[in-house]
């Protein structure tokens, strides 16, 4: 069907009104057909559209337009009515970060101590920086923190994570389990409180990235000091998890209440009929100076850390190779 | 004055040989705007206006390294939207420094903390962070509260690991002299590499309608600010330029001097004016009206801008017109005095 065509100078005001035009216009074609896209620029003979999903460029004959029309929102009144509406007012301090650009919030690794980082680090990559290790891989921005033993649950509100990783190292509660051993978390709680479950679709996910290691799925309790000696480790166990450890509780409730999903994975560093060694049993920073001191201080303490030592080497490779596969569950 | 002595030297080597080929229209900053998003919606901007499919947009590395070799220029200024928000800008300031370009990577720093680790301390990368003013006044010019501090605590931290900094603020009507004078006494105490500063464009399509400076008030409140500069006081531009601002010297506008790369071409006159688009950076010099830009030219869209990236590439021509226009831009560079 053929349109009535606009006279000249209708015709240039009603492109010049577009091409000034911030959202998309409609333009109505001679053959009757209707072009919708955003009108970027325009000739003495042509205008050229960007399409709605702002990948395909057209240039069109102005001979062919018959009308334009003001379909799409406008995005400069929208921000002036934003302004007028809130003038005076700021945005609060807690705004995100990433503005409304939700798809670029990245995968959060949060590991306790800077030596497990190191582990999380050469899985995926990154360049590790004292206490951080952030980069990109495969599409996905990735941020790993050590945030210390016991850490604080605030790094997910700080960087707007699109999911939670706790990983790192863990304490056996389960007999059965042996330094190296992964466990995936299935569920967290701190004694005496209701468990936090981590969301099935991503468990899922990451049980079957993991088959074929030797990983274990159940609950893990989350405590606030160390579970240093057998007796420790078998009284806790009674609660039937798998597994201890001082970080993914507070995670999983700071995700939980952010609406973002976690998971964890740990690699068993102490078997549960293992003592730690008393520097173990107190949060610290770092743990080297300590345990240095400690094989310096008698035949009985350097067979402790040489054992420690070769268990956090199973550990972190066990780790390393979780992250790896993992990975490709979280990219 | 702050440039540092190498892209001093690499910025007049390039003036010399464009003049020495005869070239009378050459571009001193690309200006790339390798995607519209931003994090904040700040009351004095016009760039942001867009449908949601075109904010999400990026310019792909190749398109930004190859924008860069036609272009020449041998400083790029990577503006957007929030620059720090393209999931590859890691990859395309590195590659811009590899290909010898002093590199300014303009933010509002939201996320530069955080992003560190994505970037190498380098001669030719600086971070130009957004700071309109002290604290309120930042705060108020983004809309949101505590950007101010997160921009200092960024700025800290990305000192603390090596890299060049610079600030860069804009100016709008209601600026005080004394308050922006304590201010830089601030940015210096920080311990920033150089500042740069220019009054606000009067964007048509921005919110706040009602804040921009005019000509004459440019003048006023620049002439109150950087009369009797402090020593300490570092700027990260050229000294014909602040004396311009001050009203101390005229120029009419370079408009080819920092063309503008974005995903929609090359942006045609400048980074602030958009009368259309050209494919090639060829097309953008030859084939735009040079003439109907500038103040002298009676475009009403010119006659109060006294933005740096029309006027900077004003200033450095100034200053290579002559020996005794390069002395004594050298000699207000040496005594700090404007």
């Amino acid at each position: 069907m053929n349109e009535a065509f606009p006279s000249e100078p209708r015709l240039s005001e009603l492109v010049e009104r577009a091409f000034d035009y911030r959202g998309y216009v409609t333009v109505l074609r001679s053959d009757g057909s209707e072009m919708i896209g955003y009108l970027y620029d325009r000739g003495p003979a042509h205008v050229d559209l960007l399409d709605e999903t702002a990948t395909r460029r057209t240039r069109l004959s102005r001979d062919e337009i018959v009308d334009i029309r003001f379909t799409g929102d406008d995005p400069v009144r929208k921000s002036q009515e934003i302004w007028e509406r809130r003038k005076g007012s700021l945005e609060p301090r807690d705004s995100p970060a990433h503005g409304e650009w939700a798809g670029s919030r990245p995968v959060l690794l949060a590991v306790a101590l800077e030596q497990e980082l190191q582990h999380v680090a050469r899985a995926l990559g990154l360049r590790r920086h004292r206490a951080s290790a952030r980069g990109r891989l495969q599409g996905s921005d990735i941020v790993a923190l050590a945030v210390g033993v016991g850490g604080s649950a605030r790094v997910v509100s700080d960087e707007e994570p699109r999911v939670v990783v706790s990983c790192g190292f863990c304490g056996a509660l389960d007999p059965t389990l042996e330094a190296g051993d992964l466990v995936l978390a299935t569920s967290v709680r701190a004694p005496g409180s209701e468990a936090v479950r981590a969301p099935d679709a991503l468990l899922a996910q990451a049980h079957r990235a993991l088959s074929g290691l030797p990983f274990y799925e159940g609950e893990v309790l989350g405590t606030s000091a160390v579970a240093a000696t057998p007796d420790d480790k078998r009284a806790l166990g009674a609660s039937g998890a798998l597994a201890v450890d001082m970080e993914t509780h507070s995670l999983a409730l700071a995700a939980n209440k952010a609406g973002i999903p976690w998971l964890s994975v740990r690699a068993v560093l102490d078997p549960q009929g293992v003592t730690l060694p008393r520097f173990a049993r107190e949060p610290r920073k770092s743990y080297l100076t300590a345990a240095l001191r400690h094989a310096l201080s008698s035949p009985r303490g350097a067979m402790e850390i040489a054992r420690l030592a070769s268990a956090a080497r199973r550990a972190g490779a066990s780790l390393e190779e979780a992250i790896r596969r993992l990975w490709k569950v979280l990219a | 004055m702050s440039i540092p002595a190498a892209q001093m030297a690499a910025v007049a080597k390039y003036v010399l040989e464009q003049r020495l080929a005869g070239r009378e229209k050459y571009p001193l900053v690309l200006m790339l705007e390798p995607l519209f998003r931003c994090n904040l919606s700040c009351t004095g901007c016009g760039k942001i206006q867009y449908p949601v499919s075109i904010l999400k947009k990026d310019l792909s590395v190749e398109d930004c390294l190859r924008a860069s070799e036609e272009c020449e220029a041998p400083v790029v200024s990577i503006a957007g939207g929030e620059p720090l928000l393209h999931p590859q800008i890691s990859a395309i300031a590195q590659g811009l420094v590899e290909r010898g370009r002093f590199v300014y990577l303009c933010t509002n720093a939201l996320l530069l903390e955080r992003k560190l680790d994505e970037f190498r301390p380098d001669k030719h990368l600086s971070f130009s962070v957004h700071m309109d003013g002290p604290r309120e006044e930042h705060d108020l010019a983004v809309c949101r509260e505590g950007v101010y501090e997160v921009a200092v605590n960024a700025i800290r931290a990305a000192l603390d690991r090596g890299f060049r900094v610079t600030t860069n603020t804009t100016l709008f009507e209601g600026a005080d002299p004394e308050r922006m004078r304590r201010f830089f006494d601030d940015m210096m105490g920080l311990g920033v590499e150089g500042m740069m500063i220019s009054p606000g464009y009067s964007y048509e399509k921005a919110p706040d309608q009602e804040h921009f400076l005019r000509r004459e008030r440019s003048h006023k409140l620049f002439s109150r600010m950087l009369t009797n500069p402090k020593r300490s006081w570092r700027f990260n531009q050229s000294p014909f330029f602040l004396q311009f601002l001050m009203g101390k010297r005229d120029f009419d506008c370079t408009p080819w001097g920092n063309p503008t790369y974005n995903v929609f071409g090359w942006q045609r006159p400048c980074y602030l004016l958009q009368d259309g688009y050209a494919r090639t950076f060829r097309e953008l010099m030859e084939e735009t009206d040079w003439s109907k830009y500038g103040r002298k030219s009676g475009n009403p869209r010119c006659q109060d801008c006294m933005v740096h990236c029309g006027f900077e590439p004003s200033a450095v021509r100034a200053t290579f017109a002559s020996p005794r226009s390069l002395t004594e831009s050298a000699l207000a560079m040496v005594t700090g005095r404007l």
